[in-house]
């Protein structure tokens, strides 16, 4: 941020508010997932609560890349740089979950050669 | 040359140098971290053993948490500082920021040091599906006393951890042909008593010539003298051999002659034969120096070998196969894994008695946790304490079963399964008695979350509470290990991201304290370019927060 003193006296009481919210939605997450009447979906983790923890999550790190990093100030330039890794971050967790749809690698857990196969071990290759 | 827009921010894009500088570095911090993330989805969906699922103490996690974001708000604090120009301001804030990193690594050294001390058995063997229940603890310290191990103070000098394997070492012999690991030749060294001898049990001949004698007591330079022998040796042997085939090729291509292809001409059999005479004109030339040595033990003495050392498949009852190829022989003693036990998991019996359609209640009732007459350091135990922890178990389940159905929820596969530290404590203060526990599930006194537990508060904690003990026979342990990488996925990837996460956080603070105790001269001539410098650092700073707060839901809560 450009930073005059005036900006910087006022965007403390705001710092103060951010670091409030980021602890009070920490204790949400803690509770999300220890307390039962909060613990949505099945009783235990599961898919709900993953998707809840990831989106406190989210939300928190958006406040500390706005606000604590000052993305709310900055130009396109900075945009570009982060939106570029943040977009080959997600390609790596889609590349899994590409895997995982393949038929090629999902259909044979059962390979003759059992190098999924839980119960038979790999064998070697004979030389 | 002046170097520009180190202070002030070029108008097009409104940054300074250093602000890109970061920026991108952060970028490819990003896709560090998100390669790390997407690591631990891939082992995590692909898992082949149940998962261990919300297993870390949240307590430490959580205070991180707190430490960190608190040393957020600080960082950008004394960014505003420099920016108004108040350097004692300036001074406090960053000395709290530093102060958060240290108390943060303090956190996480406790919590890896209570991992490192925390063993884990995978059983083997049993019926009607492979026995895979998994016991957890504390490893006794114990000490032998002649052949047997007994139980052992803490403090006593001879006492060691009792996962050791206690072999009665009768001969040694060491490997020439790759250098012996000093460790382990030590080790031996070490532990043989005094008036035990370990001489060389053959003279060590190389080529007629003796180069050290029978009787020669082992030591690290001997050993090293004959490795250096045997190098030699073969590496005369090589270069005769060579010589022998040089001069072979030579007269083929002399006698026979090369085609306009360039390959030489001859008949197979005349090669063969060729070959023959060879090997028999330079067989007496050679040096064939022996690729090992023999040393003989006066006294047989007992060898307390790490199971680290000794890979599983190489272990028999009258040999031990070291890693560097040192061979002990001997007699395999008793050597059980004496422990106290704080959670016992029996996901993976029932993982794979499901997959086989066998009902994992029958499995895990035929594992050998329930069904094993006790013994410990020699004493009779006339119960199974564990039995009895999961018969308390089941009805502290049928309990939970009752109470989830009335709200149309089922347990979980870990509430079946899994009897945690925190649920021991509680059996274990009802007299492991399940009908003690079933009526204190009925008040809802049988226990809490633990949550705020200190006394537990980086795992159970073993000088508080008392334990069921348990040992295990060597020949039922499967898969043994502390709660380090190597247990299971799930622990390297926790040890991987945490760590490479906590030598961020130690590179952080280096730079902030920098700014910290060497920023005074900077300030005084252009405290505009420090205030910039504290910002770019305070940018790093954020992102370890940003990482920690998807680190502390993935690892501890989920």
């Amino acid at each position: 941020m450009a930073g005059s003193i005036e900006e910087v006296k006022k965007a403390k009481k705001l710092y103060l508010f951010i670091g409030t919210l980021l602890f009070v939605f920490t204790v949400i997450t803690v509770l999300v997932a220890t307390v039962e009447w909060l613990d949505f979906g099945d009783h235990g983790f599961d898919g709900i609560d993953a998707t809840i923890g990831l989106a406190i999550a989210t939300f928190k790190a958006s406040l500390v890349m706005l606000i604590f990093m000052h993305l709310n100030h900055e130009k396109g330039l900075i945009y570009f740089f982060y939106g570029l890794a943040i977009f080959m971050a997600a390609a790596c967790m889609i590349l899994i979950g590409w895997t995982k749809a393949d038929p090629i690698r999902d259909g044979n857990w059962e390979r003759a050669d059992g190098f999924y196969n839980l119960e038979k071990p790999a064998t070697k290759p004979e030389h | 040359m002046e170097i520009p827009f180190v202070v002030n921010a070029r108008k097009d894009t409104g940054l300074f140098n250093s602000k890109v500088g970061i920026w991108l570095f952060l970028a490819s911090e990003v896709t560090l971290f998100g390669g790390l993330f997407s690591g631990y989805l891939f082992l995590r969906l692909f898992a082949d053993f149940p998962w261990p699922e919300r297993t870390l103490p949240v307590l430490p996690g959580l205070i991180n948490t707190f430490v960190l974001i608190g040393s957020s708000v600080t960082v950008v604090f004394a960014w505003a500082a420099l920016k108004m120009r108040e350097w004692r301001k300036f001074q406090i804030h960053m000395s709290i920021t530093l102060a958060c990193a240290a108390l943060f690594m303090v956190l996480k050294g406790i919590e890896y040091n209570a991992k490192f001390h925390h063993q884990a058995v995978r059983l083997s063997g049993g019926s009607p599906v492979e026995d895979f229940a998994v016991i957890e603890g504390h490893v006794h310290k114990v000490k032998l006393e002649g052949d047997h191990l007994v139980h052992a103070d803490k403090n006593d000098q001879e006492a060691f951890y009792a996962n050791q394997l206690i072999f009665k070492a009768e001969s040694v012999t060491f490997a020439l042909k790759r250098p012996a690991h000093e460790a382990y030749l030590q080790m031996i060294l070490d532990q043989a008593p005094e008036g035990v001898e370990i001489t060389l049990a053959d003279d060590y001949k190389v080529g007629g010539e003796v180069i050290l004698e029978k009787g020669e007591p082992l030591s690290v330079e001997m050993m090293d003298q004959l490795e250096a022998a045997y190098l030699d040796a073969i590496s005369k042997d090589t270069k005769i051999r060579t010589a022998f085939e040089k001069a072979s090729w030579k007269w083929i291509r002399d006698e026979k002659g090369v085609t306009e292809q360039g390959t030489y001409v001859v008949e197979m059999d005349l090669w063969k034969e060729r070959r023959k005479e060879d090997v028999k004109n330079y067989s007496p030339l050679m040096l064939r120096a022996p690729a090992e040595a023999e040393f003989a033990i006066s006294a047989p003495f007992n060898l307390r070998l790490d199971p680290d050392d000794v890979p599983p498949g190489l272990r028999g009852d009258s040999q031990m196969t070291l890693r560097d190829d040192t061979v002990i022989k001997g007699q395999l003693l008793e050597s059980p894994i004496v422990m106290a036990v704080d959670a016992i998991d029996f996901r993976h019996t029932a993982m794979r008695a499901e997959k086989e359609g066998i009902d994992p209640m029958k499995a895990i009732e035929s594992s050998w946790v329930l069904t094993h007459q006790p013994k410990g350091h020699g004493v009779e135990h006339s119960e199974n304490t564990l039995k009895k922890a999961w018969e308390c178990h089941q009805a502290w389940l049928s309990f939970e079963t009752e109470r989830l159905e009335k709200k149309g929820r089922k347990p979980t596969d870990q509430d079946k399964y899994r009897i945690n530290w925190d649920q021991m404590i509680a059996y274990q203060q009802l007299d492991f008695d399940p009908q003690k526990v079933r009526s204190a599930s009925d008040d809802g006194t049988l226990y809490e979350t633990h949550l705020f537990d200190l006394s537990g508060f980086a795992g159970a904690n073993h000088d508080k509470h008392h334990f069921p003990e348990v040992e295990i026979p060597r020949e039922k342990v499967g898969f043994e290990s502390t709660f380090t990488p190597k247990w299971n996925t799930y622990y390297a990837i926790y040890f991987t991201i945490t760590g490479l996460h906590g030598l961020h956080v130690i590179g952080g603070a280096i730079v902030l304290g920098y700014y910290l105790f060497f920023g005074r001269k900077m300030y005084e001539s252009n405290p505009e370019w420090l205030a910039n410098r504290v910002e770019v650092g305070g940018l790093f700073w954020h992102f370890v927060d940003l990482v920690w707060i998807f680190l502390f839901p993935i690892l501890y809560l989920m």
